[in-house]
């Protein structure tokens, strides 16, 4: 039946009410199934090292630590100053390794390189190495985000 | 003459219906005719998958701490569990060896012209879900390569815009490959993957037989001579061969070249050198190496990736492109499939050296 000024009859207005209860219920449904199936995933703000293990290395010489569930790389410079990166190649996400020898970081993957600043220098990576920012505070190495921020890695 | 089991059960099930439709199902012959053989050759590989998977199951620990140290133990105490674990492994190869065949000789004769669509469409999930498989498939011994390949692999739909991110997420359990992405890769390989791989199998396969083998353009225009023969014996007998021979060669590849097992994964340690997928996905590899870091305004893996997203909706597409397979349209469509296949081949190779 439709009324004579009506945009649709009873029967599509209810079917049209019924349709959207259950899609509203298979929304209601899928939602806690999308909140599970992603998992909270926690990028540390800082790590807390013992500087006495990072004391005694050496100029142009790696270490490495643990940034959340990546591989960090610290460096020693020349100087003396030490630098943090997020070990992991911004083309495909492979762990990086650094070959004190060229200077460089390389990128098996997919031969990937960067200069010894992290700076993207040859093949495929879009962008530098994620730096992190160190400092040394009494016996401890302090290992935070640039600019104190969440970066995300897309 | 049935017995008195039978027709109890017929009465109830009703299967003299389908008995019947097997015993009158003709398969067409004419020069094509080989390639229908490969349809029932992934259907064998698919079978042996299902019997091995289910063996491998009851050794396989899907956890960080245990998966590789289960499977040098299903290599080395497990009595043959080595043969089982390379046929597993090997099978997945043929298994997707005789997938792309299968593809490209519907492609080649244009089986999926008109009314088939839907089969090739049913048939390009198929293909994804199996390439899915051998993905899942391949993380789970968890040495160095299969963790590095999982990485990347992982890592690649991360360039799809608005989902891309999301996607990463979802398969990995997280931002990282993880123990976390172990476990949920082996519940994609035994269970979600399965289920989908039957119900898909039970639409392919039943368009099949609802529309009949199809005929080449060619048979069809009475070109070429056809005759049918029975399916029931007279077919299925001679695919028996084709399967002996294929068990034949699967078995000694197996016998003769298991697959190594590596040290356990370390999630923290650099790529190993010489990382490479399994070989069907190779040809993807060596596209995404060779393409710059910029193109123009873009990132180059950003456009590898959508140029292949592009590439398989066309393809999912195809019967509806190729729309009129016996003129210049669909010959210029048979050129681009032969082409395709030479940049594959191509690609495949030049990751090899």
């Amino acid at each position: 039946m439709k009324l004579k000024h009506s945009l649709f009859t009873r029967r599509q207005f209810l079917n049209g009410l019924l349709g959207g209860w259950m899609g509203a219920l298979l929304a209601s449904f899928l939602y806690p199934v999308l909140k599970f199936v992603f998992p909270p995933t926690r990028e540390p703000d800082q790590v807390i090292l013992p500087f006495a293990d990072f004391r005694d290395m050496g100029p142009n010489s790696v270490n490495n630590f643990l940034w959340g569930t990546k591989p960090g790389i610290l460096r020693k410079n020349d100087d003396g100053a030490y630098l943090a990166f997020v070990g992991v190649c911004t083309h495909l996400d492979c762990n990086v390794s650094y070959l004190p020898d060229q200077r460089k970081f390389f990128c098996a993957c997919h031969d990937g390189w960067y200069d010894e600043d992290g700076l993207n220098i040859g093949g495929p990576p879009p962008r530098p190495l994620r730096r992190l920012v160190v400092s040394i505070e009494g016996e401890d190495l302090i290992i935070k985000r640039e600019g104190g921020e969440r970066v995300e890695d897309s | 003459m049935k017995t008195g089991i039978q027709s109890w059960l017929d009465d109830r099930f009703g299967l003299s219906s389908i008995t019947k439709f097997l015993r009158e199902k003709t398969v067409p012959q004419h020069k094509h005719t080989i390639w229908y053989y490969t349809g029932s050759a992934i259907l064998l590989f698919f079978t042996i998958q299902v019997i091995t998977g289910f063996m491998l199951v009851f050794y396989y620990k899907p956890t960080l701490e245990g998966a590789n140290e289960s499977v040098a133990r299903i290599m080395t105490e497990v009595p043959l569990g080595w043969i089982i674990r390379s046929v597993h492994s090997w099978c997945a190869s043929f298994m997707i060896a005789f997938v792309f065949i299968h593809l490209l000789s519907t492609w080649l004769t244009k089986s999926y012209r008109n009314p088939r669509e839907l089969t090739w469409m049913s048939g390009v999930f198929l293909l994804v879900v199996s390439l899915l498989f051998g993905f899942t498939g391949y993380l789970l011994p968890w040495d160095d390569l299969s963790l590095s390949a999982t990485k990347v692999g992982t890592d690649i739909p991360r360039s799809i815009p608005l989902v891309g991110a999301w996607v990463t997420k979802l398969l990995r359990g997280g931002e990282d490959v993880t123990g976390d992405t172990l476990t949920r890769f082996y519940g994609f390989h035994v269970s979600i993957l399965p289920v989908l791989i039957f119900i898909l199998l039970g639409v392919h396969i039943y368009l099949i037989q609802k529309q009949g083998m199809s005929l080449p353009i060619a048979a069809e225009n009475k070109n070429d001579e056809v005759r049918d023969i029975p399916f029931w014996p007279n077919f299925v007998y001679r695919e028996m061969i084709v399967w002996l021979l294929l068990l034949g060669a699967l078995f000694s590849l197996a016998i003769f070249f298991p697959p190594s097992l590596d040290k356990a994964a370390d999630l923290m340690a650099p790529a190993p050198e010489g990382i490479k997928p399994e070989w069907y996905f190779l040809f993807l590899f060596q596209t995404l190496k060779i393409f710059p870091a910029k193109i123009l305004f873009l990132n180059g893996d950003t456009l590898a990736v959508l140029l292949m997203l592009i590439a398989g909706i066309l393809f999912f597409f195809l019967p509806l492109i190729d729309n009129k397979p016996a003129e210049r349209k669909g010959r210029i469509i048979t050129v681009i499939g032969l082409v395709l296949i030479v940049y594959a081949v191509v690609m495949t190779i030049w990751s090899l050296l």
